[in-house]
């Protein structure tokens, strides 16, 4: 029985050190708050999202094709507008970074207009 | 020892409260430490859940009767095995084990993403405290395990039909199943809660959801096969709101596996994956309610168990915060990306999303609609097998011809002369199969019929998915066919691992249909030295057999199997009467055969003290193809699972980009 | 940039023209499957009653039965039909309803037990359909029920 506490005693102990530990570890931190991405990062990574996202279509369009899942007709009708749309995702990262406009793009949000 | 574990459990029910408390005020703050102390609260919980765990199988394999739930579950003559399968054999105990899955799940989902997802991590914190909260307290408060008694000299036992090497594994993997669908509903409530509505969400889950169907769908085929060996009525499947329990979620995350694949590719069904996700998490709750709390048969037995009403609270306050918070952020949800033919791959898995919900959907009202019925006629009205075989028919033949149109549709849009030639040699292949199985007979059941043709198409739409592309990788430049073989599973491992599932799902179709559509019956009442026949099997009844084994006596009546000229060896078939548990089991004689998969079944249904045994005997043709498709569907999940080197590659770069610091 | 907000507007609006066609056909794919749904329940007409014991009486129709098996039991299954009485599960009613089965009986099957019946009442006898009988498994998540 005394055993039974005995170990009880010592597992809450080991549980609330480990809550404490970030505690322990940073009494003082020089920042605290969470690393959170701001509009400009989290609307960077959806324009990154959507790059990879239509490059990988049109990688999946080519093998398909060479497979011979997709027609000669279809293929034509549709490697247009992906590669338009790559291109636009592509030209759309590099808008982020420096100033930002209203892209006419399938993917990711209108963005604010910023001039940094 | 009992008091370790009351106060184990104590402990983790302090810390997932303090997890969902510390962590939802970290996240909405923005306050780092507070929130990797509510991390390290929800490892510490599954720490604590660890001690009551080995506590309780301590206490089960030192055949402590002293702790009720060991009286309960157990005897001393149980073999080894079977007592460690009571750990998770009763209430308390499989509380428990669910319990410590969703701790280590939440542990493990949380501190393997917290390096490059952690604005979504310190949302999904909170949401998964709350579920292990509420299981937390049902083990301290309504169903502890660690209850204790004077010893009594032996405990009660365990019932002889779950004594079988199928219920070692089927429970476990069936809450591998139902408690992994907890990941991504946490991760897909945390994106929601904190606005992060990008992929990475889904990214993060992927491989959860993968693991947690499988494990359902492995979980299901055991103890399909439990039931058809040990049970033994002749079936595997009663459509029983129990077997249905395991079934929903299944194809609820079915659904959900194809749909977030077109969100990846396309953008698009955002809304529709975040509610089928909620419904799948939902409906693996409302499965464990309906095993648990009795209310199965008629609510009158609704009041026998106290912990219905809880789960039943717990599913409401699920289902209306889920659907509130869905509605919060309904704006940021819509995606600009439409559909933009019903002639396309997102079209096909959008049909292929509405047959599985339809049928989940018919199986939930099957389920339901006795409670419905008592509770506003009066009357409980139950639906019977007919009811539900006609829905898998109407729903799940359109399923499994679609199952081999969609990989081959493109995206987009196809145009229907493409799929004409797409298509051509496999709707060949197809209805010649048919021709010829109704020329052998196949016609005397029409489901039966179409099945085979059905299955028979996407067969040929699956070879040939293989051949064109490993012909295309050759091309490409793969050194030898076997390389462009292995090179295309390993650059596609999600697509070509589905496709295998597919076969499997194919190889499952083609069994049911045989053994469901195409069987046969015959009874027949036998003294020693006489004959019956059925099809083409002749069985003559030799002798009567007792033996004694560990825990009960066993009766046994010796058949010798002949077909036309040829002698098949013997079958027994007969009784186990167990000693302690004072049961009567059943033990079916199957004979299976090794080149048409046809199982010869033979139930000793009465066996009169004269030595006159009245024998039921099946034969069920294609049946061990439903459990060849369970090894295929575990082969293809884990090619599907299989981590990939390349798309991580990618994950880390893409965040490393946007400034995401890697690991703290 | 007053041109690019209207290039925005156009383009959504176009492309939601386009996508008319699809949403009909998701549409009238959701309607059949309703309406296979709900023709399916008004002509198969929904499923049997569930009854107890003590609400048997004067009941004329297929319905189904549940309730603790109550000896003696006497006959063959498999000759001339096992006959034993049936009582409710819970409840203060006294009432025993005499069965009449033939087919196969699950091994579960005992006095005290827990089982289900399809059958009609006839001339005061419940005659089960054959191969009818299912037994609950003595759950092992609700409390043992009272003995008989």
């Amino acid at each position: 029985m005394t055993l039974a506490l005995l170990l009880a005693a010592l597992l809450a102990v080991a549980c609330v050190l480990t809550v404490a530990l970030p505690f322990l570890r940073e009494p003082e931190p020089e920042s605290d708050s969470l690393e959170e991405l701001d509009e400009t990062e989290r609307h960077r990574l959806e324009l990154l999202e959507a790059r990879d996202r239509a490059l990988a279509a049109l990688k999946e369009l080519e093998f398909d094709h060479r497979t011979g899942t997709v027609s000669d007709d279809d293929y034509r009708a549709l490697v247009g507008p992906l590669r338009r749309e790559a291109a636009a995702a592509l030209q759309a990262l590099e808008g982020v970074r420096t100033f930002v406009t209203q892209v006419p793009v399938g993917e990711g949000r209108p963005t604010r207009e910023r001039i940094s | 020892m009992a008091e370790l574990g009351r106060a184990a459990l104590i402990v983790t029910l302090g810390l997932t409260a303090y997890a969902l408390v510390a962590g939802a005020a970290a996240a909405h703050v923005g306050r780092r430490r507070l929130a990797l102390s509510a991390q390290n609260a929800l490892v510490a919980a599954f720490g604590s859940t660890l001690v009551a765990a080995a506590v309780l199988l301590a206490a089960l394999l030192r055949n402590d009767f002293s702790f009720v739930y060991v009286a309960q579950t157990t005897s001393e003559a149980l073999p080894t095995a079977y007592t460690v399968s009571a750990f998770w054999g009763g209430q308390e105990g499989s509380l428990l084990l669910w319990l410590l899955v969703l701790t280590g799940f939440g542990a493990a989902a949380v501190r393997l993403n917290r390096g490059w997802a952690r604005d979504l991590v310190v949302w999904v914190v909170p949401v998964f405290a709350a579920v292990a909260l509420f299981f937390s307290f049902l083990v301290v408060v309504v169903a502890s395990p660690f209850a204790t008694q004077p010893a009594p000299v032996d405990g009660a036992g365990m019932t002889p039909s779950l004594q079988n090497p199928y219920m070692l594994a089927h429970p476990p993997l069936l809450y591998l199943g139902f408690v992994g669908l907890t990941v991504p509903f946490a991760f897909a409530l945390g994106a929601l809660i904190s606005g992060r509505m990008d992929e990475r969400w889904l990214v993060a889950t992927r491989r959860w959801t993968l693991l947690a169907w499988t494990a359902l769908g492995i979980g299901q085929l055991l103890g399909a096969h439990w039931a058809y060996e040990e049970v033994g009525w002749g079936g595997y499947y009663a459509w029983d709101p129990v077997e249905n329990a395991a079934l929903m979620p299944w194809l609820a995350a079915t659904a959900f596996l194809h749909s977030v694949m077109i969100q990846e590719k396309r953008g698009m069904l955002r809304v529709w994956n975040v509610l089928l996700v909620i419904l799948a998490f939902s409906l693996s709750l409302f499965g464990t309610f309906l095993t648990r709390s009795g209310v199965v048969n008629s609510i009158h037995s609704f009041t026998q168990s106290s912990i219905g009403p809880w789960f039943l609270a717990f599913i409401a306050v699920v289902v209306a915060v889920s659907l509130a918070v869905v509605f919060w952020r309904l704006p940021q949800l819509r995606s600009p990306t439409k559909l933009e033919s019903p002639v396309s791959r997102e079209a096909a898995f959008l049909y292929n999303n509405l047959l599985l919900l339809a049928l989940c959907l018919a199986i939930l009202w099957g389920v339901v609609y006795p409670m419905l019925s008592e509770a506003v006629r009066g009357e409980a009205v139950v639906l019977g097998r007919s009811y539900y075989d006609f829905f898998l028919r109407i729903f799940g033949l359109p399923l499994l011809l679609l199952m081999g149109i969609g990989p081959l549709v493109a995206w987009r849009r196809a145009s229907l002369r493409s799929l004409g030639t797409t298509f051509r040699w496999p709707s060949a292949f197809a209805l010649v199969t048919g021709a010829v199985l109704l020329g052998l007979g196949a016609g005397s059941s029409v489901p039966g019929l179409i099945a085979y043709t059905f299955a028979s198409f996407v067969a040929a739409t699956i070879v040939l998915e293989f051949a064109r592309g490993t012909r295309a990788r050759k091309a490409l430049g793969a050194a030898s066919w076997p390389g462009a073989f292995s090179s295309l599973i390993s650059r596609n491992r999600r697509r070509y691992g589905g496709y295998v599932v597919h076969a499997a799902i194919v190889l499952l179709a083609i069994g049911i249909a045989g053994s469901s559509a195409f069987d046969t019956v015959a009874e027949a009442r036998l003294t020693q030295g006489q004959t019956m026949s059925i099809a083409d099997y002749r069985l003559t009844y030799e002798s009567l057999d007792e033996r004694s084994a560990a825990n009960a006596t066993e009766l046994r009546a010796k058949l010798q199997v002949a077909r036309g000229d040829r002698d098949l060896g013997t079958l027994e078939a007969g009784k186990n009467a167990y000693t302690i548990e004072q049961q009567i089991s059943n033990e079916v004689g199957i004979r299976s055969d090794p080149l048409t998969g046809e199982d010869l079944f033979v139930i000793a249904e009465q066996i009169d003290p004269d030595g006159t045994i009245y024998l039921r005997v099946f034969v069920k043709p294609l049946v061990n193809l439903i459990w060849i498709a369970g090894l295929v569907f575990l082969l293809g999940s884990l090619i599907a699972l299989w981590p990939d080197a390349r798309e991580q590659r990618r994950l880390v770069e893409r965040t490393r980009d946007v400034g995401v610091p890697a690991t703290r | 940039m007053p041109s690019h907000r209207a290039f925005g507007r156009v383009y959504t609006s176009a492309v939601a023209r386009k996508a008319n066609p699809a949403r009909l056909v998701i549409a009238l794919l959701v309607a059949s499957v309703l309406a296979v749904f709900l023709l399916y329940t008004s002509i198969a007409g929904g499923g049997n009653p569930s009854l107890a014991p003590s609400d048997l009486a004067g009941r004329s129709g297929q319905v189904q039965l549940a309730g603790l098996v109550v000896g003696p039991v006497s006959g063959d299954a498999h000759a001339g039909g096992l006959r034993f009485r049936l009582r409710d599960i819970s409840g203060p009613s006294k009432a025993r309803v005499s069965i009449r089965y033939a087919g196969s009986v699950p091994d579960l099957f005992k006095v005290g037990r827990h089982i289900v019946l399809s059958g009609r009442l006839r001339n005061g006898t419940f005659v089960a359909e054959p191969g009818s009988m299912i037994t609950k498994c003595p759950s092992k998540y609700v409390p043992k029920a009272e003995s008989a």
